[in-house]
């Protein structure tokens, strides 16, 4: 058996298959939780079908990107291993950069785990998986401990405790925007039309009532609309 | 009805077994794999390979944690279960979150971004999964210059959707001034970036120092009187 047939065999498939299965039908029953309690909270269902919409463009234009992170595993690792790695606990960053740390701690810089063997692979894999389970580790024993804290921290509106919580967002943007801001001109100019669209479609939404339900779908058209243009600035600019 | 606490508890109570189930069956994957095979590596080999990965990915994932969590509330577990956190599921919460004018820390808030989390994760297992079954007819389109030089721009653009979110608060309570407590670690790493190096591949181990600098400066300011929390009531009375 050849290294693409193993990694592409119908046994991977069927154990990668188990896993995806069980974790969507876990998020749905967390979306499922959550809709009751928001019903119970007194939110409207036409509300929650809101949110749903918008959730769903939202998401569909950045899982364009994770689906193109398959196209960059799946010559390395087969098909059925990135599908995994990509749908449970996955991070397009994380996982190419995984693969190839651990083939070439285990097997010498420059290698590549077509020439290796099963055993070589199957600890590549173990490695991948231990590597991104150390977040859902802290979870299982501190999960608990942090979601008091957090809403004891929300729960006195006068207190430090809730400036904190609305400060980790900005440490966030604070983080990563001087990267991108820097690292390219494209960068840059992708950003600024962002916030064009969702400022443009900001203000229609305040000033014409007809176009209100454009509201939901705000950060897909950003999303859409910034990632597009990197296209013409790239052309542009060469 | 149930009380808050009661619904806080189901949820730890639905994300630690999640979790405990999840990891068995991920870790059962290469193990069954392993066994089928009659590969299954020797401790050597796995410390050999994994060591230089695991001193980088487990302070991250720890860090990320306490990071997001916040952010996140009772949604924390399905995100981390299902991950690309930071390039989708973030911004989808926050997109929730202002789309129902939610405060942070409440229930309220913690519901909505709970069902935008499900629905999103739900979402992108479906594509990945479409993706999978349409390798073969996807390719030239999902590997064409167009498609690639767009894919390298998420962040860019999704951090240009959030900003225009972040000057202003959602809910019953705003915090005035806030930005403020961003410019310190802001104009660090913007001259750590001219003048250093780019931190993009860094941005997650950056997290662990820039998001404490953020909170103290964030606490001096509150302390000095520059960050100010008002509620919206009385703002109204105030106009």
């Amino acid at each position: 058996m050849d290294y693409f047939e193993i990694v592409n065999s119908r046994l991977l498939y069927i154990l990668v298959s188990v896993v995806i299965i069980f974790v969507f039908f876990l998020a749905f029953y967390f979306a499922k939780k959550a809709w009751t309690r928001a019903l119970e909270l007194g939110y409207k269902k036409t509300d929650l079908l809101k949110v749903l919409k918008s959730t769903v463009y939202a998401t569909i234009v950045p899982s364009f990107a994770i689906v193109i992170g398959l196209f960059a595993l799946a010559p390395i690792l087969g098909n059925a291993w990135p599908w995994l790695r990509l749908s449970v606990i996955g991070s397009v960053a994380y996982e190419l950069v995984a693969a190839e740390t651990a083939t070439e701690s285990l097997l010498g810089a420059g290698t590549s785990l077509e020439n290796a063997s099963t055993q070589d692979l199957v600890t590549v894999m173990f490695v991948m998986t231990a590597g991104i389970s150390s977040g859902l580790l802290t979870l299982l024993f501190f999960g608990n401990w942090i979601q008091r804290t957090v809403t004891k921290m929300g729960s006195n509106r006068k207190s430090f405790g809730f400036v904190a919580l609305e400060c980790f967002m900005i440490g966030l943007v604070a983080t990563f925007l001087p990267a991108f801001l820097t690292e390219s001109i494209v960068g840059v100019l992708v950003f600024f039309t962002s916030v064009v669209i969702t400022i443009s479609f900001g203000i229609l939404v305040i000033k014409f009532k007809k176009v209100s339900w454009l509201r939901d779908f705000i950060l897909a058209f950003a999303l859409l609309g910034g990632m597009a243009s990197s296209v013409l600035w790239t052309n542009l600019l060469g | 009805m149930r009380t808050k606490e009661q619904y806080t508890n189901e949820m730890n109570k639905l994300g630690r077994i999640g979790i405990m189930i999840t990891l068995v069956l991920l870790f059962a994957v290469p193990t069954i794999f392993g066994i089928y095979h009659n590969a299954i590596p020797t401790f050597g080999d796995f410390f050999k390979a994994g060591i230089g990965l695991l001193v980088l990915y487990i302070p991250i994932g720890i860090s990320e944690v306490l990071i997001y969590s916040p952010l996140l509330g009772s949604a924390t577990y399905i995100t981390f279960i299902t991950g690309n956190i930071m390039n989708l599921k973030v911004p989808v919460a926050n997109n929730a979150q202002e789309l129902m004018n939610t405060t942070k820390g409440t229930e309220e808030s913690d519901v909505i971004t709970t069902l935008a989390i499900g629905v999103s994760a739900m979402v992108t297992i479906v594509m990945i999964a479409l993706g999978v079954l349409l390798l073969v007819p996807l390719e030239p389109i999902m590997t064409s210059e167009t498609v690639k030089t767009a894919s390298l721009y998420v962040l860019p653009a999704l951090f240009g959707a959030l900003i225009i979110g972040l000057l202003r608060s959602t809910g019953e309570v705003q915090v005035k001034g806030k930005l403020l407590a961003g410019i310190f670690p802001f104009v660090l790493l913007l001259i750590v970036n001219l003048v250093v190096m780019n931190t993009s591949a860094y941005s997650g181990v950056l997290l662990i120092p820039i998001i404490p600098i953020t909170i103290g400066c964030a606490y001096i300011l509150f302390k000095k009187g520059k960050i100010t929390i008002v509620l919206k009531d009385e703002m109204e009375v105030k106009e």
